[in-house]
């Protein structure tokens, strides 16, 4: 593959005018099923082998991916590509250019205590039929279990002009898991995500049966749950909406492309924009998280990068184009959802840093309010207006957990909501997600239990 | 331009992949072989910036073994080793899986499979980078003619081509094939410290008719009006809502609500409505997998079942749901035409095809002069945290427009909705003429009353 890589990389700077070339290559396997109230609908098993080629050609890009490893095919592919991209370059009027990185060759191998390859379909049948049956068996109330369960294994290879060769093993377990339930016409639906890069020791960390309880037990408990009132209210939010605010309010400003395009945080960079209580990092090196890896799809290695440290911001997720527009270094934030498409700048594991607040004390100080637990959903728009849809949340009456409220959601200025967290708890957790930016990309959100003074809830009672 | 596969050769493999399937101890067997070329440019940050091909081609195999079912695919199509080797990986994974006593049998022909006019343009298929440079140029050039406060934040033109063979153990074996070309354009104004939520249009064809002019100044003119922005108070309003809003309330909540997996799994609040009044009496919906132009329409549905024109609302009565033949013949019915195959991926699931919500007979305008105060809703957040089974939602909303007598007064931002869409379509008061298709929907706007409001 080094061979066949290296030498497309130099056909296109020599052949063909490219300015910079990189070729991305994958040979992957997926596994994956969805079962339904203990029913497999298909096993299914698969293979996507494939090279993206990216070129740059008076100063814009001009990008073709291609199912087929044959030397002449990517050579037509390579040659088309840079023709799009002297078409693309017709109207330019700034033509973008490539922060410098160093060159590497590298070749990382994921050692992994269960790698899912080496695990039969039917133990993986088997592990998603335990949790379906722990959910349908908790209450006669619930009335479906749905599991989909995705495994990916195999390698990347990545060359460009600069000289730098990566091969990296690829390894990805994930399952989504939702229940519903119904009683006297009031119909819920809990969900739930597992992901890992470690490998199918993931379910040892949490075992199926105790998955299939979580669902459904929350199904259940929102059977008695009422509407929500609607307004701004003091709020204690969970480390799984946390992650999601985070993600989505503050997250996706920080996408350096985004900022660019007109988004808030362009003109904040080293201002403060949040109470001193928020520190935010985006890390791709968390050993075996959903959104960690070695090298983003531009050859960069990923790194722990802090994005805020106490209300002020310190610096955005990049790739080489933006770090070259903002005169920085690229972050390790380029990701492509797979050989057929281009990378973006992607999120990897962004969280909020826990600090000293027990739950107890972080309830302490509203009289009236909501502890929002789980999320279901959320969205951002680059003007900061953030939306977070939540499944899971209670009543706090006087300090304390009160009762539970159902299909609420929050929402607010991204500016003017991070200098209203006053509190900030000391424990922590980290969720695997998905994240839809026109290509789906594996992440990792969390942090601790935060209080928020004011944000506005979006409830119909 | 583009080497596409031909029908003759998609065709042929197909039909030997079914037979190796069979010859290989599968009861029964289905193929699908999908090949797809997108060529796009794209505009970042106000230019016209790069350009791309995307080629995607691949088999699927479906197999039944003692009715259990696996399935394996492969984007290797030029190898008949490598499709040998999918279809032991396909018995393989039905062999690990468990029998399924609810399986039927693949489809079979059916009698009748629609002509269709205008879903394929060779003008489409021969489009260009250079082609679509000037599409998307002539769109940015109309955003930025009037105002100096537009940014066009990113957006493209592209040409996509889409061909599908299917072939299965019943006799089964079609191919067809589709074109479809699309321009886009997301804009923000600025004036002083003042920047507008991202506004959004687009316009997208079978057939080679787009008008990106058009879509440049709407794009320019939504974003330009988005500027002068007031806070709106807390309350019930009158809601106009456009087509962009419905799509995303409706993906989440409605057309799940109609697939027959979710009523047959309790996961609708329909189970056990077909013939009662659900929504209110001014609305009436097909599903028309046939539609002429549409963007979903196409002669047979993942399965190979032929497309159909089916009845889901009339006059507010609930008159059908949408099936796959998985879902009919566990009911005893026929299939709607309704399993969809977005790639060769996947097996087949459940999806609405165009999902046309009939026009009444008010203009735009007609319909603002209904409203004494309410707002007009485009762009929505976070439809998808939406309850799918319940039908609760709790969005936001921005930008949106205050209507007051009539008029469009000001825009407001980050405002909620909140309420059950259930109970929306019961208060849709009345229906636009002015249908446009986006996606899978394809609709007039819709005045519905009394939903809650919070403002900031």
């Amino acid at each position: 593959m080094k061979e066949l890589l290296k030498k497309l990389t130099g056909v296109a700077a020599t052949k063909f005018d490219a300015e910079y070339a990189e070729v991305r290559a994958q040979k992957l396997s997926k596994t994956s099923f969805t079962m339904k109230e203990g029913c497999v609908e298909a096993a299914k098993q698969g293979v996507e082998n494939g090279v993206a080629l990216r070129v740059l050609v008076n100063g814009a890009w001009g990008f073709a991916s291609v199912g087929s490893f044959s030397f002449e095919a990517l050579t037509d592919a390579l040659s088309n590509a840079c023709a799009m991209a002297k078409a693309a370059a017709f109207y330019l009027k700034l033509p973008v250019k490539l922060a410098p990185t160093k060159t590497v060759e590298d070749y990382v191998q994921i050692k992994s205590n269960k790698n899912p390859a080496h695990v039969s379909i039917e133990d993986k049948i088997k592990t998603a039929q335990t949790i379906n049956k722990t959910a349908l068996a908790f209450d006669g109330r619930v009335k479906s279990c749905t599991v989909d369960y995705l495994d990916l294994t195999g390698r990347s290879y990545f060359a460009n002009t600069d000289g730098t060769y990566i091969e990296q093993d690829r390894l990805y377990v994930w399952s989504k898991l939702s229940a519903t339930a119904k009683q006297n016409g009031v119909f819920t639906y809990s969900r739930e995500e597992i992901g890992s890069t470690a490998g199918y020791e993931v379910f040892d960390l949490e075992p199926p049966e105790q998955i299939g309880e979580k669902l459904a037990e929350r199904a259940v408990n929102q059977l008695r749950a009422e509407p929500v009132k609607g307004g701004t209210f003091p709020v204690v939010l969970g480390p799984n909406v946390v992650g999601v605010f985070v993600h989505e309010a503050f997250g996706h400003l920080a996408e350096a492309d985004l900022a660019l395009a007109g988004g808030v945080l362009a003109n904040n960079l080293g201002k403060k924009i949040a109470s001193d209580l928020v520190t935010f990092y985006d890390d791709g090196t968390l050993e075996g998280a959903f959104g960690s890896f070695k090298y983003d799809d531009e050859g960069v290695p990923a790194q722990k990068s802090l994005l805020i440290k106490n209300g002020f911001v310190q610096g955005l997720m990049h790739n080489r184009e933006t770090a070259q527009k903002f005169n920085t270094q690229p972050t390790g934030n380029a990701r492509a959802e797979d050989f057929r498409l281009e990378p973006l700048i992607r999120m990897r594991n962004t969280y909020f840093e826990p600090r000293d607040y027990s739950f107890e004390e972080l309830l302490e100080g509203v009289r009236e309010g909501y502890y929002l637990k789980s999320f279901r959903g959320g969205q951002a728009n680059i003007d900061g207006t953030f939306q977070v849809g939540i499944q899971e949340a209670f009543e706090i009456v006087n300090g304390e957990v009160s009762k539970p409220v159902r299909d609420s959601s929050i929402s607010g200025s991204t500016l003017e909501t991070l200098f209203k967290v006053d509190a900030v708890g000391k424990d922590f957790a980290l969720y695997a997600g998905r994240c839809g930016k026109g290509q789906t990309a594996f992440i990792g959100d969390g942090g601790p239990h935060i209080r928020v003074k004011e944000v506005l809830v979006g409830g119909s009672a | 331009m583009v080497a596409v596969l031909e029908k003759e050769f998609v065709l042929d493999l197909a039909e030997k992949a079914v037979k190796t399937a069979l010859r290989c101890g599968a009861l029964e067997a289905e193929v699908f072989v999908y090949d797809s070329t997108a060529t796009t440019v794209g505009i970042e940050r106000g230019q016209i910036s790069k350009s791309q091909r995307i080629a995607d081609r691949g088999i699927g195999v479906r197999v039944q073994l003692n009715r259990a079912i696996g399935f394996a695919y492969t984007n290797v199509v030029d190898s008949h080793d490598v499709i040998e080797e999918i279809i032991c990986k396909a018995l393989n994974a039905a062999r690990s899986s468990k029998p399924d006593k609810n399986w039927c049998g693949l489809p079979k022909i059916k009698p009748f499979y629609a002509t269709l006019e205008k879903t394929f343009d060779s003008k489409i298929l021969d489009l260009g980078a250079e082609d679509l440079v000037t599409v998307a140029s002539r769109m940015l050039n109309s955003a930025s003619e009037d105002n100096n406060h537009v940014f066009p934040v990113e957006g493209g033109a592209g040409a996509s081509y889409v061909s599908n063979a299917i072939a299965n153990s019943n006799g089964i074996s079609f191919f067809d094939k589709a074109t479809i070309v699309e321009c886009s354009l997301a804009t923000i104004a600025k004036e002083g410290s003042v920047v507008t939520p991202v506004c959004f249009e687009f316009n997208a064809e079978r057939t080679y008719n787009i008008n990106p002019e058009w879509v440049g100044k709407e794009a320019a003119r939504l974003a330009v009006s988005a500027l002068n922005t007031k806070r709106i108070e807390t309350k019930n309003y009158k809601l106009i809502f456009t087509q962009f809003a419905l799509q995303e309330l409706l993906y989440y909540t409605l057309i799940n609500a109609v697939k027959a997996d979710n009523v047959q799994r309790n996961q609708s609040p329909f189970k056990g409505a077909l013939g009662e009044p659900v929504g209110s009496e001014v609305l009436t919906i097909y599903d028309d997998g046939l539609l002429a132009g549409g963007l979903r329409t196409g002669i047979f549905d993942g399965e190979g079942v032929p497309r159909q024109k089916t009845p889901v609302l009339e006059h507010g009565m609930l008159r059908s749901f949408l099936y796959d033949t998985y879902t009919a013949k566990k009911e005893g019915k026929e299939s709607t035409g309704n399993a969809s195959r977005p790639g060769y991926l996947s097996t087949p699931s459940i999806e609405a095809t165009n999902f046309h919500i009939l026009p009444g007979n008010k203009t735009s305008d007609e319909l603002l002069n209904e409203v004494d105060d309410g707002l007009l809703v485009y762009y929505l957040q976070g439809a998808h945290s939406s309850n799918p089974i319940s039908g609760e939602f709790s969005v936001v909303a921005t930008p949106v427009w205050r209507i007051k007598k009539g008029h469009l007064e000001h825009s407001s931002r980050g405002v909620m909705l909140v309420g059950n869409i259930f109970n929306l379509l019961k208060n849709v008061a009345v229906v636009a003429n002015n249908e446009r298709k986006m996606g899978q929907l394809v609709a007039p706007w819709l005045l519905v009353e009394g939903v809650k409001v919070i403002g900031k």
